[in-house]
């Protein structure tokens, strides 16, 4: 069929071809760094933790009482953790992961403190923190029992460090970490011993540290709070928080137990930007492909209403039915194209505006040329409708009037 | 004339009820994505104590390491937050007529009576805080300069707070016991819900404040450890809480009120000077960088308004965009199509000027019905979001201003798409119509 009297047409009703062919551009342009960015969030939220998150509950205790002793409280709590039945294993931490609060280091591979620095986002453990966190030992030992110092005297790095295979590599590369030593700006070092599978740290989308540079110190720190990880059995984890709870407050000691909560408790926290941005973006971009696919529609039936007499006389020149549902089919085609075309530039410009204003990585094409045959099916799709209604038009009846 | 031209419009929708609803829908849901994107917008950006920005500094001095800038991605940014004895020697010395300098703590509640202690979010604040943020009081009020001098144990309740101590009642004179030591309670906020938070933008810039007020020289007769951001350039040892204290690492947040632009730079010039001193004992290693922010600065400086906001806020515009367009076709395909009726009535003697306006009230009965319905798609749309926000349900209540906006919109959206078609028509000629009846 020939392009030319269809084109011809369609710039007769210019007013309509031109409103259609926007609303195709601007929906394309949306769309596609919608669709962009929904699944960078997704594949965000849907990142493995690392640790067992499932069986990880989480508690913070605080000294308040004049008499409160920090290290007996902390023997004692470990104690009476372990000694609940279903719980595999428990730490003290200084931060919960993915929490978006925890602290972080300047470490140097060499002692000259003005080489580059290592950020690296360091935990404060017990020596069961491998089967507490629910991760594994890749190389080197854990830490043994008389290696935690409860209360350091100052913040100088402990003699021990482990590091986490990601951080590893950040700070000595392909060479292997194990037995290497770790500096601080002060000149302390500690010795690498060992190296466990990787986890994500305090916080997500980091570049410095890294989310899964991690170095994990055998220490507690300063001051009256402890925090804890308690790894259940799986499926227990409901039923044994509330009793943690009980136990913890019911142990006395002189300190407030501040709050006990599943791991899940912060990944919803720290997702919740995230998932809510998932949810408008993916209604808007539903929406908007239903408002673009009924104007569509609307276009068509108009162009169908408007040439009854046309279609008629056609038909009883020896179109077949097909031939007028191919006609529209076609315009749709054209013009779907030149919105696309014109879509496709806007796409990359607000791109553009995306990468300037919030350093968002630049739209992969994959994705605008994705959305723009999808705009095209879909044109396909509704325009089929009036065109089957076009094919349908009597040529006996369309033409009597003339 | 306008009661005929209604019901001509009314007639004319209801012939095509598909396509009015059609038109009606789409503008409505237009409306109602940009309403509710920017009642977040509105209440992310907006400046909680407009009253005051004028005469309010947040104050900043570059105390970062000379190797690289506090923020490498605004190299020109000092840090938001001041040493212990910069903000202190500050404090004391710098010509303002109000300043105010504090910190972050957390203490844990003991309400007695059998009920289990609990954790109190604590700002340690000098006394000019109140009056300075425009703080409302239930009962009693804040301490003054002496109980800032002396560290009185004083303490100013929020209303929360208030609520799980004492049952809400006026406590003006009790005794509430924190840490083991005992405060009298001098002061109960009334409800106080600055958002953002913008006095304090480094810990949770949309957290509630905090739960109690305390005189910040507690903080240091008490060593109370800080519960906000702690964040330190230079290589140090720190045993202990006490060496904080002496130590380059940045925790205090700086206010002054500054009344005339006389009495801005007497400030700027005497913090300029103090750090210049600082430098000839070796301290502050960067170039002199002091910055004052009004409140509005101040919010912009922190991004408050999220990304995510922003993008949400221009997508839902480009969604009204494409809807109004799509309504565009549809009056115009509308329009034309009873083109025969209207060159009738052209024939019959209505002006072009007649057969525009009464397009017009047409096209303005669909974005009235718009406006009612994306207002209502609004509020649906806000009580979702709500759900995805929680603890920020203050940032998605729609207020009068943004009604307004709405409606405002609506009607803008119908013009917009109505002008064109209702042009187009009446521009018909009728001979041309008339001739083929």
């Amino acid at each position: 069929m020939e392009i030319r009297p269809i084109l011809s047409a369609l710039l007769r009703n210019r007013t309509g071809a031109l409103l259609v062919g926007l609303q195709v551009a601007i929906t394309l342009a949306v769309i596609a760094n919608a669709f962009f960015i929904i699944a960078s969030r997704l594949e965000k939220i849907r990142r493995p933790t690392g640790i067992d998150t499932p069986n990880l509950i989480f508690a913070e205790s605080e000294g308040y009482a004049p008499d409160y002793e920090h290290a007996a409280t902390l023997s004692s709590d470990l104690a009476l953790l372990k000694g609940i039945a279903g719980v595999v294993a428990v730490t003290s931490t200084n931060s919960v992961p993915l929490s978006g609060g925890g602290s972080a280091n300047n470490y140097h591979a060499t002692p000259d403190p003005k080489a580059a620095p290592i950020a690296g986002n360091y935990f404060e453990v017990n020596a069961d923190f491998i089967d507490a966190y629910g991760l594994t030992l890749v190389a080197g030992r854990a830490f043994r029992a008389e290696e935690f110092t409860p209360v350091p005297a100052n913040n100088d790095l402990p003699p021990v460090l482990i590091l986490t295979e990601t951080m590893a590599k950040t700070a000595f590369g392909a060479e292997p970490a194990l037995g290497k030593r770790l500096y601080d700006e002060n000149g302390k070092s500690g010795e690498v011993i060992g190296i466990v599978s990787d986890m994500q740290g305090s916080w997500l989308g980091n570049t410095r540290p890294g989310p899964q540079d991690l170095v994990f110190h055998p220490n507690g720190g300063f001051g009256k709070t402890w925090r804890y990880v308690i790894r259940v059995r799986p499926g227990e984890r409901d039923r044994l928080l509330p009793q943690i709870e009980k136990a913890l407050n019911g142990s006395g000691h002189g300190r407030a137990i501040i709050w006990v909560r599943p791991h899940e408790y912060w990944l919803t926290r720290t997702f919740r930007a995230d998932r809510r941005m998932v949810v408008f973006l993916s209604t808007l971009v539903i929406l908007m492909t239903a408002v673009t696919a009924l104007g569509i529609i609307g276009l068509a039936t108009f162009q169908v209403n408007a040439r009854r007499k046309q279609i008629g006389t056609r038909r009883a020149l020896g179109a077949r039915r097909a031939d007028i549902v191919r006609y529209f089919q076609l315009e749709n085609g054209l013009l779907g194209a030149g919105g696309v075309v014109i879509g496709a530039l806007l796409a990359y410009a607000a791109s553009g505006w995306l990468t300037n204003a919030f350093q968002m990585p630049p739209l992969p094409p994959l994705y605008v040329l994705a959305s723009a045959l999808a705009l095209l099916a879909l044109g396909q799709l509704a325009v089929l409708w009036p065109a089957r209604r076009a094919g349908a038009i009597d040529p006996a009846v369309a033409t009597r009037t003339v | 004339m306008l009661g005929y031209y209604l019901r001509l419009a009314w007639l004319s929708l209801k012939r095509t009820p598909a396509i009015t609803l059609l038109m009606i829908g789409a503008i409505a849901l237009g409306i109602g994505a940009t309403t509710t994107t920017l009642t977040v917008y509105h209440r992310m950006s907006t400046n909680p104590i407009a009253q005051r920005n004028d005469v309010l500094r947040a104050v900043t001095l570059d105390n970062w390491s000379a190797d690289r800038p506090w923020d490498t991605d605004h190299p020109d940014n000092a840090p938001a937050e001041l040493t212990y004895r910069d903000a202190l020697a500050i404090a004391q010395g710098a010509p303002a007529s109000r300043l105010v300098v504090m910190r972050k703590t957390s203490l844990t509640a003991e309400p007695g009576a059998g009920r289990p202690p609990f954790l109190v979010v604590v700002r340690l604040a000098t006394h000019d805080f109140f009056p300075m943020f425009d703080v409302p009081f239930a009962y009693g009020a804040g301490w003054d300069g002496k109980a800032d001098r002396d560290g009185e144990p004083v303490a100013v309740l929020s209303k929360e707070t208030n609520g799980k101590l004492f049952g809400g009642e006026n406590s003006v004179g009790k005794i509430v016991r924190l840490d083991g030591r005992e405060y009298r309670v001098i002061g109960v906020l009334a409800d106080w819900q600055p958002t953002p938070k913008f006095y304090d933008l480094n810990n949770g810039e949309y957290d509630t404040p905090e739960d109690l007020f305390l005189p910040f020289a507690l903080g240091a007769t008490l060593e109370l450890q800080p519960a906000g951001n702690v964040n330190c350039w230079k290589p140090e040892t720190l045993a202990g809480l006490r060496d904080l204290f002496g130590s380059e690492c940045i925790w205090h947040q700086l206010w002054a009120e500054l009344r005339t632009p006389a009495e801005v730079e007497r400030f700027q010039s005497y913090i300029d000077g103090y750090v210049a001193e600082q430098k000839k004992l070796g301290r502050f290693p960067r170039r002199i960088n002091n910055r004052l922010y009004t409140v509005d600065e101040w919010l912009a400086r922190h991004e408050v308004v999220g990304r995510d906001s922003r993008v949400l806020l221009v997508v839902s515009f480009a969604f009204l965009a494409v809807c109004v367009l799509n309504v565009v076709g549809l009056l115009l395909s509308r329009f034309l199509g009873a083109a025969g009726a209207t060159a009738i009535r052209r024939a019959l003697g209505a002006s072009r000027g007649e057969i525009f306006r009464q397009h017009l009230v047409e096209v303005g009965l669909v974005g009235a019905l718009a406006g009612i319905g994306g207002l209502a798609l609004g509020a649906v749309g806000l009580t979702a979001l709500q759900q995805l926000y929680s603890s920020y349900d203050r940032l998605t209540q729609l207020d009068l201003s943004m009604t307004l906006a709405a409606i405002a919109l609506a009607v803008l959206a119908g013009l917009l798409a109505g002008l064109y078609p209702a042009w187009r028509i009446c521009r018909v000629q009728p001979a041309g119509y008339l001739k083929t009846q």
